[in-house]
């Protein structure tokens, strides 16, 4: 654990005990998680699983009707949305901006809630830069590629919680729009960001290598309910292969890092085998 | 350490130059608009009319005229920028309040009052009637309002189409509801049905002038305060409320402006529609889409739009008189097409 992580106050940043919700026949929940600053947890799960509404509760952009849900000790509902906006930021899957905003100003509006903000523009330009999307400044939305409005929605993420220590960063699918060689820097980006201010990463993820390297913690996520939680190494593996259902190996590169891949014609009875080594 | 420094919504408020050069514009085409008409006015008969010898010309610019182009300028100004909000709110350049029914709504309440005012079983007190329509077109425009809000959001929440589908069975509604007006009403009550459903600024005198400055300035009181929060709501509710927006709050917020614009404009100088959706989009085409430029701008560019339509309804047909309504229709139905064909791709 780096410096920054080690609570002051020592409570847990996210508390959430059996927090459900039912939305028309589809029961979520019960979710039950606690959150600490500074730690990085991947949400992973097959698609239509529950992870953006598990995502949405802890967020309170979807009430829940049933269990309890705490940040930094205080209900979450009795927060106003002012003093939620300055504790966690939320980025959600697709944001389309209206009337072709300019990039510097949807950055911006991250810190809208601020009435005093006498830091704003060089907020502005320091996330911009650190979400590598200086050179879209002066642009204008409605011209940007997907990959590029990413990076803006990522900046503005950035800024809203910029001068803030022990916050909740909320991402849904961050990298989705992006090309190999961004979601990698942007994730580098991503964790020094929230290393810096010990904020905790709450991130939706499809790819099992990025949650392995960059996170602490998986929750593994299906059929509206939070299966298991694992520490995010390879011994993960065998609850990831019954999470998605598909056999899972696993190969070390000359670096030392473990990568995993999707085995083909596996029988999904079979054991997980150790991991075999790579020789190059 | 934190410096007490406001990152105020007036420095964005345009600078200074700009608002000395656009009121400069302003007072420039009042005073033309002012000269030109039916009766010739020579420099001579600005001066106020001191000694009592009211000449005939002057006494046209100052109780005929003057009043009029007055009147054109704060209503463009109150349509400019209600339709600035109702397309801020609904996140969409073709969200007009005019296209959604909230003008023919204030209308319909406003003939059904001219209609049936004088058969209530109750009188009025004397002193009320002129307030009375204004009030009626206020409610019906909130109405409407409130219920596109509603219905569209419940039927087909997010969708421009949906919405512009809801304001046109709205629309529908509110002419049915004039054409029973218009067929009940005596000959009398038929010719100021015409006025509202036309749009006409004749009926200017200083009073509505008086009352029409202090609702715009109003107006402009309320819009500076909720221009950032505006802002945030492009990039959706949801995402409003994670950034710390009270997005209920600047809803029923901006309707209720909206509707007290839309209704006060209605009520005096009847349905002048496309206004409010051309002023928006030039300022937005212009300066850029931050609604701390675009919700002041379209005050200026809207109050100009009407009162370059008024004049030239004034004196093309001299010396008879088309009404302005016609005017903006003609020239605002090419527009919508125009924008129509720019969000195509957004509409579907």
């Amino acid at each position: 654990m780096n410096p920054a992580t080690i609570n002051l106050i020592n409570q847990p940043l996210l508390v959430m005990e059996s927090a459900s919700l039912r939305l028309g026949r589809h029961h979520f929940g019960p979710y039950t998680l606690t959150l600490h600053a500074g730690e990085r947890v991947a949400v992973l799960g097959p698609s239509g699983a529950g992870k953006t509404t598990l995502l949405k509760l802890a967020s309170r952009e979807l009430h829940h009707s049933g269990g309890h849900i705490s940040l930094l000790g205080r209900d979450i509902r009795h927060y106003s949305l002012r003093e939620m906006s300055r504790r966690r930021a939320v980025l959600a899957q697709t944001t389309h901006v209206a009337f072709g905003m300019q990039t510097e100003l949807v950055v911006s509006l991250g810190r809208a809630a601020l009435e005093i903000d006498p830091h704003l523009t060089t907020i502005v330009h320091n996330a911009m830069q650190l979400a590598h999307a200086a050179h879209l400044a002066g642009r204008k939305m409605d011209q940007l590629s997907g990959g590029e409005q990413a990076r803006i929605h990522l900046a503005r993420i950035f800024a809203q919680l910029w001068d803030i220590e022990q916050g909740l960063v909320m991402m849904d699918e961050p990298l989705a729009a992006l090309d190999p060689g961004l979601q990698g820097e942007l994730l580098d980006s991503m964790q020094s960001y929230a290393e810096a201010r010990g904020h905790a990463l709450l991130a939706i993820l499809h790819d099992i290598n990025q949650a392995l390297h960059a996170f602490d913690r998986l929750l593994l996520v299906n059929n509206g309910q939070l299966e298991s939680q694992v520490k995010a190494d390879l011994h993960a593996l065998p609850a990831l292969q019954s999470l998605y259902g598909i056999h899972l190996g696993s190969l070390m590169t000359p670096d030392g890092q473990a990568v995993v891949y999707r085995k083909k014609n596996a029988a999904l009875t079979a054991r997980p085998q150790a991991h075999s080594h790579l020789n190059s | 350490m934190r410096i007490p420094f406001r990152s105020t919504p007036s420095a964005h408020w345009g600078n200074k130059w700009h608002v000395t050069l656009l009121l400069a514009t302003t007072l420039l085409a009042l005073a033309i608009a002012s000269s030109i008409g039916a009766v010739p006015i020579s420099w001579r008969d600005w001066l106020p009319p001191l000694h009592g010898e009211n000449t005939g010309n002057s006494y046209v610019l100052w109780e005929l005229r003057l009043p009029r182009t007055l009147l054109a300028l704060l209503a463009g100004g109150m349509l400019g920028v209600a339709g600035a909000l109702a397309q801020g709110l609904f996140r969409n350049p073709l969200a007009d309040p005019g296209l959604l029914g909230v003008n023919s709504g204030a209308a319909c309440a406003a003939a059904l009052t001219i209609v049936f005012a004088d058969s209530l079983p109750w009188g009025l007190p004397a002193g009320l009637r002129p307030w009375l329509l204004p009030l009626a077109a206020f409610a019906g425009a909130l109405l409407v309002c409130f219920t596109l809000d509603r219905v569209a959001r419940w039927i087909t929440p997010g969708s421009i189409a949906g919405l512009l589908l809801t304001g046109i069975a709205l629309n529908a509604i509110a002419v049915a509801v004039l054409g029973l007006c218009t067929y009940l009403s005596t000959d009398e009550q038929l010719r100021s049905l015409s006025f509202w459903t036309l749009g006409s600024l004749a009926g200017a005198g200083w009073t509505i002038v008086g009352v029409a400055l202090l609702m715009l300035l109003m107006a402009i009181w309320q819009v500076r305060r909720l221009a950032r929060a505006m802002n945030a709501l492009a990039l959706g509710e949801a995402a409003a409320a994670h950034i710390g927006i009270e997005v209920a709050t600047l809803r029923s917020r901006t309707i209720l402006i909206v509707a007290l614009l839309v209704g006060a404009t209605v009520a005096w100088c009847g349905m002048i529609s496309f206004i409010s959706l051309i002023a928006p989009h030039l300022v937005r085409t212009l300066h850029g889409s931050d609604q701390r430029r675009v919700l002041p701008l379209s005050i200026f560019v809207g109050g100009l739009l009407l009162l370059i339509a008024d004049t030239l309804a004034r004196t093309l047909a001299t010396p008879a008189e088309i009404p302005v309504g016609i005017f903006t229709a003609l020239l605002g139905g090419p527009f919508f097409l125009m924008l129509l064909n720019q969000t195509r791709e957004r509409i579907g």
